[in-house]
């Protein structure tokens, strides 16, 4: 056991293979922290399963299991039922990357919210087949170029949109789906912490940079991500029940050249014609989320400069229980 | 699988084929070309601060309410924390990095506030030695510079004793400053505070006077020289008496301060003119304005805000003092010389000034020069220059020419360039470090982290929140006597104002670092945090989101062993 941290548990432990700076490993190491250890933990095939069982070496210091890449929700459906059936209530929480989530997952995700079992599932989004090699997923953002989307004469990067699976979610009237990512900690800490305070099945969606596949320097993937969401691209929303219920609203609104510059899967649209009009194509989806959301003039305690602010002393660490430690 | 199977139920006790590892046995950090070190910076508040405080510190302390903690650390580089914070420019404030994102802190509010607590409470200052020493050092001056050194001394041991020519210590800031700005009770206990720590005050005690030059030199191991600027700079002018000087009609900004200064009676007519564009011009103004005549100041340079790229000529003066003078109804003539002084046979009626060209000339001097066919007439009844000051080494001719190496520092107003209370603070600490290092046969050390500078674009300014700036009041009745002006700010204002502090380059435990690093290879301990070089596979997200710049990322050759915050 991996005892170096006495703040953290660290249910994702250190040793684990993936890229230097990347955003999933980060989020996931935030999110299974806020679970803690008692979970049982499913992971669909992907990076985050790959580089954290490696070479007969894992860095879960928590149970876990290793589903295919379809089926994570079915295995967890099965490890709920079975837990339900011994009359015990150990959470059961769903980690899989947005291929495993919005493609091929996506029925399997289906069935467990319709059949209403007690779940978290967690889909932690990059945007694209990474593990694989970068392809386009139904995640992939417009005009991103991936492996498959490759810019040239017929388009530029991926021609379709991005799945709003959230929606697609909501629209199941199950208790809460949220969105959240990796630079605003206290805001993600608050939206496990209700996650795991609900009973039935709940979605997140954490929007987790990758260096590789956005091709940005590994340092920037904190700030890649906060600007998705000061710049309208990627919203941060609650919906319970199909209704909205939180949003993070923005104190100001940063135009999305900020958020593409640094991330080489947009250079392509900046030194074109056709590259310039995608650019406003980018620009005019920010603006429909952030009309469709409320986001600039929602009534909401949380907003991205509250949700930032760093403080003497830290932001409170992990434990719920006061027994261990601040 | 080699998993026993008994009547269906698995035996869990039975070992499986491969048996897992933790990943801990693989060292990721293998992998990196740079590293993330915890650094301390110098913020440029004290980089600029004459009297070098590690404000970024006592502010810490302040905010958390360990009000006396924080006293003690501020002390440890300026005993007169109540005074300067109300006269001190308080270049800090302009250096400040906060002001890229709202405004600078309210360092000098704070410093007051600290310090007037000192008093309130009757603080005492701590010893930092607990060796008995037997040297004895002979300071001459009790002003700032003089009881700075004095303090910095007393603290490590040493037997010090204070010449002062004066009846009273304080030196300058005695002397001249007004009430106004600086109650006398307020410098007088912090003296006290100071001299409480065992030094000899000798008052009415001139070197080359009452005590010899060989004396000092005899009976002392080593000798502080502080004797400030005190004699006026002569103006060429004379005022119908056939001789230049001083009289009841003409006089200097500084014998007309050190005369209020003792109680003594002054007749003040109508009218006024005061000449000089520098801080103590605008206290004889404002000390006019407050005898009831009215003043008009005659200032060779521009006003402020109008030579961004050339500061030399604009007024020297404090902008805020300025603001205040005006306030109170001083009336300023910007790019003005004097011609002569006007009479009407003994009676002096006023002053013929001139436009200003260039104020001055290619060596630098102060050297205005007068357009023919600009002259004004300024009316005044009472003319006081304010024009400069200089240091009076007479009966100190011997000391002068001697040097360290023999025995005898300088330092102060008498020598530095910068002519501030807090740079005479300063100057008094570098001359106790010098003393101290040559009486102990050491070398001169200075804090290390100190070299190491951080400005705002190092910054992630996006991680703090606004907040207003918190401001003492201003008194309303302020033009009735030489009430204090500006009032002290209120416990809880204090508080939040210390809280607004960024922290500069000093790690404030904001958990960034901790909370960001995907391979969990920063470790939070009790005192701060570590890297775990083990792991740390150098991507340089601690760094880019560290708030205030603590972090480095180095390139390496050999990967380190240790960082701690
Ligand atoms: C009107 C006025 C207003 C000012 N306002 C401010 C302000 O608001 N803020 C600021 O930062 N600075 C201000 N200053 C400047 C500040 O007062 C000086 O920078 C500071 O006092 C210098 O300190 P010092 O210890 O070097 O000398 P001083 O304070 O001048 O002290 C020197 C002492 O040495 C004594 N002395 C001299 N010769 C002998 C001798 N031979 N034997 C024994 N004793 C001797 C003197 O009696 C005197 O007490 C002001 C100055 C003036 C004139
Ligand atoms: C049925 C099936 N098809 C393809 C694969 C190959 N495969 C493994 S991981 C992966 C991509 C995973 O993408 P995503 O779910 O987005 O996770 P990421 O690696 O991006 O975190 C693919 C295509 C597989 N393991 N199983
Ligand atoms: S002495 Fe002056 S410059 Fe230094 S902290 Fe105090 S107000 Fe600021
Ligand atoms: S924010 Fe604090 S540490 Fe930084 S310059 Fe201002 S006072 Fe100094
Ligand atoms: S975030 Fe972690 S892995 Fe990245 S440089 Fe910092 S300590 Fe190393
Ligand atoms: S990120 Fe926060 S905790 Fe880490 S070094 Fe910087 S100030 Fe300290
Ligand atoms: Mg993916």
């Amino acid at each position: 056991m991996d005892k170096r941290d006495p703040f953290r548990h660290n249910v994702l432990t250190a040793g684990h293979r993936a890229c230097s700076g990347c955003g999933e490993a980060m989020a996931a190491r935030m999110v299974t922290d806020l679970i803690g250890p008692e979970a049982i933990y499913i992971s669909a095939t992907g990076c985050l399963q790959v580089f954290t069982t490696h070479n007969q070496q894992s860095a879960w210091q928590a149970p876990w299991i290793h589903s295919v890449f379809a089926n994570s929700a079915a295995v967890a459906s099965g490890v709920e039922a079975a837990l339900r059936a011994k009359g015990k209530d150990t959470p059961v929480v769903v980690q899989a990357g947005d291929g495993g989530t919005f493609d091929i997952g996506l029925q399997c995700l289906s069935g467990l919210i319709e059949r209403g079992h007690d779940i978290l599932f967690v889909c932690y989004d990059n945007e694209a087949y990474m593990n694989t090699g970068v392809q386009r997923s139904s995640s992939t953002p417009h005009a991103v170029r991936t492996s498959t989307s490759p810019p040239g004469r017929l388009s530029q990067g991926k021609q379709q949109l991005k799945k709003d699976v959230i929606s697609i979610m909501a629209a199941h009237h199950m208790p809460y789906a949220a969105t959240a990512t990796i630079a605003y900690f206290p805001d993600l800490k608050a939206k496990v912490e209700k996650a795991m305070s609900i009973k039935g099945p709940r979605f997140l969606q954490v929007l987790s940079p990758c260096p590789l596949g956005w091709v940005h320097d590994s340092a920037l993937s904190v700030t890649v991500s906060r600007l998705a969401v000061e710049t309208g691209l990627f919203p941060l929303v609650e919906l319970e029940y199909g209704e909205l219920t939180g949003v993070m609203r923005l104190v100001e609104q940063k135009p999305v050249d900020e958020y593409l510059r640094p991330q080489g899967r947009f250079k392509h649209l900046f030194n074109s014609q056709d590259g310039a009009m995608e650019l406003r194509h980018l620009q005019a989806l920010a603006d429909t989320r952030i009309r469709r959301y409320g986001l600039l003039d929602a009534h909401t305690q949380w907003d991205t400069a509250h949700a930032m602010q760093s403080e003497r002393h830290g932001r409170g660490g992990y434990w719920r229980g006061s027994e261990h430690g601040r | 699988m080699g998993e026993a199977v008994t009547g269906g139920v698995v035996n869990m006790a039975a070992k499986l084929e491969i048996e897992p590892g933790s990943s801990n046995a693989y060292h990721t950090g293998d992998w990196r070309t740079q590293q993330p070190v915890y650094q301390n910076k110098w913020p440029p508040c004290s980089q600029v601060c004459p009297a070098s405080e590690d404000i970024q510190a006592w502010l810490a302390l302040a905010s958390e309410q360990q009000w006396q903690a924080a006293w003690h650390k501020l002390a440890e580089r300026n005993p007169f924390p109540a005074t300067m914070g109300r006269i001190c420019y308080h270049a800090c404030e302009s250096a400040c990095n906060r002001k890229h994102l709202d405004s600078a802190v309210n360092i000098h509010a704070l410093e007051r506030y600290l310090g007037d607590r000192a008093i309130a409470l009757g603080w005492s200052h701590k010893s930092s030695c607990d060796e008995a020493r037997t040297q004895r050092i002979a300071i001459v001056g009790a002003g700032p510079a003089g009881l700075s050194c004095a303090f910095q001394l007393a603290r490590h041991g040493y037997l010090v004793t204070v010449f002062d020519a004066q009846a009273e210590p304080g030196g300058t800031l005695h002397s001249a400053i007004p009430d106004y700005r600086l109650p006398k009770s307020v410098l007088a206990k912090e003296i006290d505070a100071i001299l409480a720590l065992g030094i000899e005050l000798r008052l009415k005690h001139r070197i080359g006077k009452e005590i010899s030059e060989r004396d000092l030199l005899d009976q002392f191991d080593a000798v502080f020289l502080a004797i400030g600027t005190r004699q006026p700079r002569p103006h060429p002018y004379d005022d119908g008496t056939g001789k230049a000087g001083s009289s009841h009609r003409v006089t200097s900004g500084l014998e007309f301060l050190h005369r209020l200064n003792r109680d003594e009676p002054l007749i003040i007519p109508q009218q006024v003119a005061v000449v000089g564009g520098g801080n103590t011009a605008i206290d004889v103004a404002r000390c006019v304005r407050r005898l009831g005549a009215d003043v008009a100041v005659v200032c060779a340079q521009d006003p402020h805000g109008t030579h961004q790229q050339d500061l030399a000529t604009e007024m020297p003066a404090s902008l805020t003092e300025v603001i205040e003078a005006e306030t109170e109804g001083v009336q300023l003539i910007y790019r003005a010389g004097v011609r002569r002084l006007v009479r009407s046979g003994a009676h002096l009626s006023g002053i013929e000034i001139a436009h200003v060209d260039r104020v001055h000339d290619r060596q630098g001097h102060f050297n205005p020069i007068l357009f023919a066919g600009t002259e004004a007439f300024v009316a005044a009844e009472l003319v006081i220059f304010a024009i400069g000051q200089e240091a009076d080494w007479q009966g100190l001719e011997g000391l002068q020419q001697t040097t360290e190496a023999e025995g005898v520092w300088v330092g102060g107003d008498a020598v530095s360039k910068s002519k501030l209370a807090a740079s005479a603070v300063g100057s008094g600490y570098q001359a106790a470090m010098s003393i101290m290092a040559s009486l102990q046969g050491k070398s001169l050390v200075f804090d290390a982290h100190q070299k190491t500078k951080i400005t705002f674009r190092k910054m992630q300014l996006h991680y703090y929140r606004k907040q207003l700036r918190r401001e003492g009041e201003m008194n309303a009745q302020r033009l009735d006597g030489f009430k204090e002006v500006v009032n002290g700010l209120a416990e809880h204002d204090a508080v939040d104002e210390a809280g607004r502090c960024l922290s500069c380059g000093v790690c404030f435990e904001c958990d960034n670092c901790w909370h960001f690093c995907p391979d969990a290879a920063i470790i939070k301990k009790e005192d701060g945090y570590a890297v775990d070089y083990d792991y740390c596979k150098g991507c340089g997200i601690c760094a880019q989101e560290c708030p205030c710049g603590h972090i480095d990322m180095e390139n390496i050759e050999t990967p380190a062993k240790a960082s701690t915050s």
